[in-house]
């Protein structure tokens, strides 16, 4: 399982802040302690970065890898930031991730950076206008992603199909479609396709207490589907690999010795299952 | 091939609720989806209250201003005609003047009007503040107490004001409406905070929040469709008093009720316009799982009590 | 059993020649796992594999269409019972009843109201899709007379032909086969006969029995009969038994995969109380209803009616877009505030009623961001600086307005400095980050 370091993203203050000042400090921080608490690959998102998108790919790769010897998942719409970042990319640690090409026509051209610079890319399964309405719709959108890859020249192997992990506070339906999609999409090459998803999206909008409650179960029914990588908080999965016992066993019916662990799980697994109504006070009931 | 029935039959039902005191009505209760009698118990009707306010509907479209025009400058005269006239089975008071940009009547004036409305009218009461968070929740504690043992509704509780609001309807012996803004799982986490006070699970009504066909319909039509569907098949406590559409606020401020024919000959007769919009936005939002709508338009009320009668 | 799109592509060649207008077999499969392609758009699919996917790919209820052209209507097609699950397909057809006992006069001026019923709500035309002809005289010469006439008055528009006499649906079918319509009657002393005719012009054909088991019986002779597409009418005439025949139909055929009711149903709403007639369409269109027929067709009607079905018919997944402009809230003056949001609909429905709240009349400028809400559209790229300043550039706001000053979300203050680079001459004022913020937002703005 690779776990690409979720933290440097504009969305955090702390980080936006570092980002507009090019303070290294806290960057490099962020994602030393990434490293150090397993991720493989660290996520750079600028968000769209209309101005100064280049420049500032360009420094944040440098400097995140001038600390730590990982590659990097360059994560923005910005076309040009994107190629900024590949070109000062190190790949003597590893290959890049170009977070992402879609099938939104505006992304296809992703594909193309992908095959200049023997990049690996992330496919999201999402069209233009309106999300995809259950697994099936993403195997399609996956189908068309991989045929238009396949014209570009990006290998197969290459590409990180990701399904589009949605809120369970609005979109709760969603959490188990994404799960089949990723089962279907690992049947749809030989060897299987690879997958990603942005983990930490499902507890999106959630009480800050059950955010991690979440994000760890759910990676867990995630990895027991197939899923090869996740954008995520990397202490908080390795948390979750030492839970992954209790919570097989809870799935196969088993009792587990700590009862208080045990209804959580439960009630969390029924609410990622669809079987009850997510509220932000369901652990309570 | 031969046919057999489909039927369903669910774990969960619906409360029933029981409002007002002489004349009381009942709603909800029924273990299927709405009206399907044919598979389950469908015990009663789905109730309309008449809308009234207590300063003059000044920004009511005429076509449903004029149908009030000698009654409607005093809420006593305007109860008293929805009830003994109109045959109102329940009637639902809007104390529009308590809002800071309306006349910001005070929590004591609006006590003062609902015991008068309470002592002209023998049917159910469903009290409504203005829909401003702060001054409801001292207007909706002052007409509790007013209304105490009367078996009212009170509403609406909302994230911002429950507790006072909730605290004051328990004290008194109410029911009370929760709203929240279209979406299913904040309805249920309001519920769930509600009774977590110690209000009665059952003597709640959901507000999932209406729109008017065309603004917004299908989402309050969707979210109303699926919280029904969670109290049936999961048995969903949280989700299982029953809804109210509050249908004629909604309606009667959109283009499609104003327009004259004049200006859009292609809509065709505004009176009949307007009748009919109240009335198809209503039937919509009882076959997705309202039982308890609130309207303005006589004539609306009366087709839709027709549909209800041919649906029982 | 429907099949996965993985297990429809070992059956394809796997040539991907693209001839079925699909990059490759994979992902061709997955469109007809979906029932959104059809398996004709392969010329190199083996007959075994045809045989199988033939079979499996069925929709659970068959796709039906009537008439030709433009107007042609297309029914059946659903895959769910809810509206929240996915999409509601093909929405519900309104026909109008006319019938061949009335006179000329009569005739005319309905055939004109269906012609001028058109109406454009929020970019689609939406009419008056049908005429139900009925042959009330019974008399198989005047129906052919009447059903001539109208197909020549209103040659675009769907025909069906209501009769349950053979005589009279022979001549009638015969003079508009070309026009596709739907022939509807068939019941159990005539089905011989009727599918006869629909066979012979190759018309959909409309079934009525008493009962849903009556019901699946006739289907099935009819299709043994040599008739594919068949519409289905239960007889159910009071909205507690459409609601009830409607409702088994459609389980039957999506959750048992029950073929013989796996077709287009038709409703009858005609009442002489015209609202009612309104409500039992409401019921038609909300549960399961592919054909309405109505009694009447007043404009105040029909406005009502055509937004119900668009609104039940939206795709839940695809947001609800209002239209890009900037809307003016109250009666705003050249000096009155301005604001910007994306053109999600139930942002739109939010903010725009916050700001009636506060009193303050504003403009509001509503951007195409394709439906989405304010944060979603800014990481995906859609609401960003130089996108916004071009929508005020072009907008031709600075006409109206005196001042320059727009204020936006505060969700994304991170582009205020953005948006004034590129905006020369304006201010950007970050307003409240949630919509009940904007009241006493507006309120202390205009009165500083």
């Amino acid at each position: 399982m690779l776990i690409i370091g979720e933290k440097l993203s504009i969305i955090a203050k702390r980080v936006r802040e570092a980002m507009m000042k090019r303070d290294k400090g806290p960057i490099q921080e962020i994602a030393t302690r990434q490293w150090k608490e397993g991720s493989g690959m660290i996520d750079a998102n600028i968000g769209p970065a209309e101005d100064g998108g280049e420049e500032l790919m360009e420094w944040m790769v440098t400097t995140i890898q001038e600390v730590v010897p990982l590659p990097i998942c360059l994560d923005t719409t910005n076309y040009k930031a994107i190629e900024a970042g590949l070109k000062v990319h190190n790949n003597e640690w590893g290959r890049p991730l170009i977070n992402s090409t879609s099938n939104d026509p505006e992304r296809f051209p992703m594909l193309e950076l992908a095959a200049k610079y023997n990049s690996q890319i992330i496919g999201l399964t999402v069209g233009k206008g309106g999300l995809p309405a259950d697994a099936e719709e993403r195997a399609a959108i996956a189908a068309e992603i991989m045929a238009r890859a396949m014209e570009y020249g990006v290998p197969l192997e290459d590409i990180y199909l990701d399904p589009l992990v949605l809120q369970i506070a609005t979109s709760q339906d969603h959490a188990m479609k994404v799960i089949d999609a990723i089962k279907m999409f690992r049947e749809m090459n030989e060897p299987p396709m690879k997958t990603v998803v942005g983990l930490s999206n499902i507890s999106n909008g959630c009480p800050k207490h059950i955010r991690p409650i979440l994000n760890k179960y759910y990676f867990i029914m995630l990895m027991n589907a197939g899923l090869d990588a996740a954008i995520a908080d990397a202490h908080e999965m390795a948390e979750a690999m030492q839970e992954k016992q209790l919570v097989d066993d809870i799935l196969a019916g088993k009792e587990i010795e700590d009862k208080e662990k045990m209804i959580i799980i439960k009630k969390t697994l029924d609410v990622i299952m669809n079987k009850t109504l997510y509220a932000h006070s369901y652990l309570e009931m | 091939m031969a046919f057999a029935a489909p039927k369903e039959t669910y774990s969960g039902k619906v409360f029933e609720v029981v409002i007002g005191t002489d004349k009381a009505v009942a709603f909800g209760g029924e273990n299927v989806l709405p009206f399907h009698s044919f598979e389950g118990n469908v015990p009663h009707r789905p109730v309309i209250a008449y809308e009234i306010q207590d300063i003059p509907p000044d920004d009511w479209p005429e076509t449903v201003k004029k149908v009030y025009g000698s009654v409607s400058g005093d809420p006593v005269t305007w109860a008293k005609y929805c009830q003994d006239t109109l045959n109102a089975k329940a009637i639902a008071l809007r104390l529009l003047s308590t809002h800071p940009d309306r006349e910001n009547r005070s929590p004591e004036d609006a006590a003062k009007t609902v015991k008068d409305v309470l002592s002209a009218i023998n049917i159910p009461l469903i009290i409504l503040g203005s829909n401003h968070v702060e001054k409801d929740s001292s207007v909706l504690v002052a007409v509790s107490e007013a209304a105490k043992d009367k078996n009212c509704v009170i509403g609406k509780a909302q994230e911002g004001n429950y507790k006072t609001i909730a605290a004051a309807a328990m004290a008194n012996n109410h029911k009370l409406i929760a709203m929240s803004e279209l979406d299913i799982n904040l309805s249920k986490q309001l519920n769930i905070l509600i009774t977590q006070m110690g209000f009665d699970k059952e003597k709640l009504i959901t507000d999932p929040m209406c729109s008017a066909l065309g603004y917004g319909l299908e989402y309050t039509y969707s979210v109303m469709e699926r919280i029904r569907l969670a109290a049936l098949t999961q048995n969903d406590a949280t989700m299982q008093p029953p809804m109210l559409a509050d249908v004629g606020m909604y309606v009667w401020k959109i283009k499609e009720t104003q327009a004259s024919e004049a200006e859009l000959p292609a809509w065709g007769s505004l009176e009949e316009r307007g009748i009919t919009w109240e009335a198809v936005t209503a039937a919509s939002l009882l076959m997705s799982g309202a039982e308890l709508l609130i309207m303005r338009h006589p004539d609306a009320v009366k087709a839709v009590e027709k549909f209800i009668d041919e649906l029982m | 059993m429907a099949l996965t799109g993985v297990e429809i592509f070992k059956l394809l060649p796997k040539t991907n020649c693209k001839k079925c207008g699909h990059p490759t077999c994979l992902a061709f499969a997955m469109k007809l796992a979906q029932r959104q392609a059809s398996l004709d758009a392969c010329p190199d699919v083996s007959e075994e594999a045809k045989k199988i996917l033939g079979e499996a790919s069925a929709p659970p209820i068959r796709p039906i269409t009537i008439g030709v052209g433009d107007k042609a209507v297309k029914m059946g097609e659903e895959t769910v019972l809810f509206r929240h699950e996915k999409k509601f397909v093909n929405p519900c057809v309104f026909a109008v009843e006319i019938n061949d006992s009335m006179s000329d006069e009569e005739i005319n001026k309905m055939v004109d109201d269906v012609l001028s019923s058109e109406i454009d709500r929020v970019g689609q035309k939406l009419r008056i899709d049908a005429i139900f002809v009925n042959n009330v005289s019974n008399d198989a010469g005047r129906f052919e007379s009447v059903v001539m006439a109208i197909a020549s008055k209103a040659p675009a528009v769907p025909l069906i032909i209501a009769t349950n006499n053979p005589d009279a649906a022979m001549v009638a079918v015969k003079a508009v086969a070309d026009k596709k319509p739907l022939l509807y009657g068939a019941n159990e002393s005539n089905v011989e006969a009727m599918a006869n005719i629909a066979k012979t012009y190759k018309t959909s054909l409309g079934v009525t029995a008493k009962g849903l088991d009556a019901l699946s019986i006739l289907t099935e002779k009819i299709k043994g009969l040599g008739v594919d597409d068949i519409v289905v009418d239960h007889g159910a005439r009071s909205a507690k038994e459409i609601l009830e025949a409607n409702t088994y139909i459609r389980r039957a055929a999506i959750k048992k995969n029950f073929k013989a009711l796996g077709y287009p149903v038709i409703n009858f709403a005609q009442r002489d109380d015209r609202v009612l007639e309104s409500l039992v369409a409401t019921l038609g269109v909300t549960k399961y209803a592919s054909i309405v027929v109505l009694g009447s067709i007043e404009k105040w009607k029909n406005l009502a009616l055509f937004t119900l079905r668009q609104n039940i018919y939206t795709d839940p997944q695809v947001p609800m877009q209002v239209e890009q402009k900037i809307y003016k809230i109250g009666e705003p003056t050249p000096e009155s505030p301005l604001t910007i949001t994306t053109n999600f609909s139930l942002t739109y429905f939010i903010v725009s009623g916050e700001i009636e709240n506060s009193k303050v009349p504003c403009r509001l400028a509503v951007m195409d961001c394709e439906g989405l809400s304010v944060l979603t559209a800014w990481a995906a790229g859609k609401f960003t600086a130089s996108k916004i300043a071009q929508f005020i550039q072009e907008s031709g706001i600075e006409n109206e307005i005196k001042h320059r000053e727009l204020i936006i979300p505060g969700y994304v203050a991170i582009l205020s400095g953005a948006i004034e680079d590129k905006l020369p001459g304006w201010k950007v004022i970050v307003g409240p980050r949630e919509a009940n913020g904007i009241p006493a937002f507006l309120r202390s703005k205009v009165s500083q």
